[in-house]
C-alpha cells in the first residue's frame, strides 16, 4: 500500500506494528495525528506516555500515575508521516529506528541494557 | 520421502507442546473419579486446540502475524490490554504449575530436597534454551516426550473393557457439579491457550510463509490426533486401576503407577522420563508464551531467533516471568493446585485471545484466498460459542465444588 492511497486508519493502521528500515520491530502506532480539512494524516505518534489516552477517561488518571504523563521526546513521539515508507503487514519506515528515536528500550547503548551479562 | 520424514518429525515436536501438567491432574483424576465417562470431554477439547492452532498457524504463516499481535490490531490497546494481563496471569500460574511438576519428578526420580529441585529446574531450563537454537528446543522436549508412549502401551496390556471404554466417547451431561467441574477441567486442560500462542509465534520464529500451509494443517490433524490418543489413554489407564478402588490421585507421582503396574521399574522410569519431557517443554512454551505476548502487544523486538543481544526486553522478560514462577512455586502452594486454577482461569480468559483471530481468519483483506472457508468458519465459530459457555461456567463450578475437592 502506498503512502498516498486512501486507507482504513482504524482497520490498518491504529495499532500496527512499525518496522524500520533495517526491519527492527520499533513500537505500534499508539495515537495518529490528522491535520486540515479534510483531514490528513501528519504523524504517526509512538510511546508509552499515549497508552492512558488510549485508556476509558475514569482509568485515565490512574494509568497516568502508573505509566506517567506524556512528555514529547521522551515517552511519546512524533514521527512525520513522510517518514513512512510502506504500509503493508506492518508499517515500515524510511530511516533507522534510532535516528528518529524509536526503540530505545532495545537500543544497546542505553545504560541498562548495557549491562545485561550477555552485552 | 524426505518431506514425509520432516513433516513427521515436525508432527512430533508440535506434540510435545500438546501435553502438560494440566492433562496429567486432570485426566488421571477424571479416571480415576468417573472412570471413562468423561473421554468425549478430552476428544472435543483436543479438536478445539486443532481447530484454534490450525487458525493461528494458517494466519501467522499468510499474514505473519502472531497471536498478540492479532489481538491489540483487531481489539485496540484498552480492550488488548485486558486480554494481556489476564493472559498474563494465566501464563504465570501456568509457568508456576509446570515448574513445580517438574521438581516434583525430580524429586521422584532423584531423592532430595523440593526447593532445591524448583531452584534447579530453573537454571536448567535457562541454560537449555539459551544454548540452543529454537528449533532445536522444540525436538528436544518433543523428541524425548514421546517416552510418554509407555501409557498407550500400558492401555493395551491392561485390555480394559473396551465396550465401556467406546461408551465413554459418547457425550453424557449430568447434574452432578462435580462431573461438571471435570467437563470443563478437561475441556480446558487440552484447549490451553500458551500452547497456541507459542505455535503461531514459533511460525514466525520459523519464517513460515503460505508454502507452510500444509505442514500447518498436518501439525494441526495428525499431531493434535496423537496428542489426542496420548490424553485420552491418561483416563483410560487411571479409570482402569483407579476408579474400582476408589482412590483420588491427590499428586503427580500417582499419575506414572499405571506404567509400573503394567511394567515394572522400567515403566515407571518410561512413565516418569516422558513426563518430565512433557512438564519440562511447557515450562519453556508458556514462559516464552507470557513474553511473546508481552513484546508482541507493547511492539519491542521479540524471539528466539534474534537472540538477546537484538530483543533485551523480550529476553529479560522472559527471566523475570520465569523467576517470578519460581517465587510462587517457593511458597510451597501444592503445584497440583496451581495446575487446577490455572486451567480453570484459562478457559476464562480464552475467549478474549480466540475472538480476534476468529475474526482475522476470517476477514479476506488479511487472509486473501486463505480465509475462512465455510466449513472452517462455522467450526470456528460452533468453538466460540462453547467456549463461552464454559468460560461463564468455570468459575461458579470451581467455586461450587472447592477446586475439585467434592
Amino acid at each position: 500500500m502506498n503512502r498516498e492511497d486512501p486507507i482504513f486508519v482504524a482497520h490498518r493502521l491504529l495499532d500496527e506494528q512499525i518496522l524500520d528500515s533495517e526491519g527492527r520491530r520499533c513500537g505500534r502506532v499508539d495515537d495518529i495525528e490528522l491535520r486540515g480539512s479534510p483531514p490528513r494524516i501528519a504523524a504517526l505518534l509512538v510511546g508509552e506516555g499515549l497508552y492512558p489516552r488510549r485508556l476509558p477517561t475514569r482509568l485515565r488518571r490512574l494509568a497516568r500515575r502508573l505509566a506517567g504523563p506524556e512528555r514529547w521526546g521522551a515517552n511519546a513521539l512524533r514521527i512525520p508521516w513522510e517518514e513512512v515508507a510502506d504500509i503493508g503487514v506492518a508499517v515500515h519506515l524510511r530511516g533507522k529506528a534510532e535516528e528518529l528515536g524509536l526503540g530505545g528500550g532495545d537500543n544497546p547503548d542505553r545504560w541498562l541494557v548495557r549491562r545485561l551479562p550477555w552485552n | 520421502m524426505k518431506s514425509i520424514l520432516k513433516i513427521a518429525l515436525g508432527v512430533i515436536a508440535a506434540l510435545g507442546g500438546f501435553l502438560d501438567i494440566g492433562d496429567l491432574v486432570f485426566n488421571t483424576q477424571a479416571g480415576a473419579l468417573f472412570r471413562y465417562d468423561l473421554l468425549w470431554a478430552v476428544v472435543l477439547g483436543t479438536l478445539g486446540i486443532a481447530v484454534y492452532a490450525e487458525m493461528c498457524g494458517r494466519v501467522a504463516a499468510v499474514t505473519g502475524r502472531p497471536v498478540f499481535d492479532v489481538i491489540r490490531m483487531r481489539l485496540g490497546f484498552g480492550l488488548g490490554l485486558v486480554a494481556l494481563v489476564a493472559s498474563t496471569v494465566v501464563n504465570l500460574l501456568t509457568v508456576a504449575a509446570e515448574l513445580g511438576g517438574l521438581a516434583i519428578i525430580l524429586q521422584l526420580l532423584f531423592d532430595a530436597e523440593f526447593s532445591l529441585f524448583v531452584v534447579l529446574a530453573a537454571i536448567g531450563l535457562v541454560i537449555v534454551v539459551a544454548v540452543l537454537p529454537f528449533g532445536g528446543i522444540e525436538r528436544i522436549f518433543g523428541y524425548c516426550g514421546l517416552m510418554m508412549l509407555v501409557f498407550v502401551a500400558t492401555a493395551i496390556h491392561q485390555d480394559p473393557d473396551w465396550g465401556a471404554v467406546a461408551h465413554g466417547f459418547i457425550p453424557s451431561l449430568s447434574s452432578s457439579t462435580l462431573y461438571l467441574y471435570f467437563v470443563v477441567g478437561v475441556f480446558a486442560a487440552a484447549l490451553m491457550p500458551y500452547e497456541v500462542h507459542f505455535y503461531s509465534s514459533g511460525a514466525v520464529e520459523e519464517r513460515w510463509d503460505a508454502s507452510s500451509l500444509k505442514e500447518n494443517r498436518m501439525n494441526a490433524v495428525v499431531g493434535y490426533a496423537l496428542g489426542g490418543v496420548l490424553a485420552c489413554v491418561l483416563v483410560i489407564v487411571s479409570g482402569y486401576l483407579f476408579h474400582p478402588l476408589g482412590v483420588e490421585p491427590g499428586d503427580l507421582g500417582t499419575v506414572a503407577l499405571p506404567a509400573q503396574g503394567a511394567y515394572g521399574e522400567t515403566g515407571l522410569l518410561l512413565a516418569l522420563g516422558g513426563m518430565m519431557f512433557c512438564v519440562g517443554g511447557a515450562a519453556v512454551d508458556s514462559s516464552f508464551s507470557a513474553s511473546y505476548n508481552l513484546a508482541q502487544f507493547l511492539g519491542w523486538e521479540w524471539g528466539r531467533y534474534r537472540g538477546p543481544e537484538k530483543a533485551p526486553r523480550f529476553t529479560v522478560s522472559w527471566l523475570i516471568f520465569l523467576f517470578l514462577a519460581m517465587l510462587i512455586v517457593l511458597t510451597g502452594i501444592n503445584p497440583v493446585e496451581i495446575t487446577e486454577y490455572s486451567v480453570v482461569f484459562a478457559v476464562v480468559a480464552l475467549p478474549m485471545t480466540y475472538l480476534p483471530i476468529l475474526m482475522i481468519a476470517g476477514d479476506r483483506s488479511f487472509m486473501g484466498e486463505h480465509v475462512n472457508g465455510r466449513f472452517s468458519g462455522l467450526l470456528g465459530w460452533l468453538y466460540f460459542a462453547l467456549i463461552v459457555v464454559l468460560a461463564i461456567a468455570a468459575v461458579p463450578l470451581l467455586l461450587a465444588t472447592n477446586g475439585g475437592g467434592g
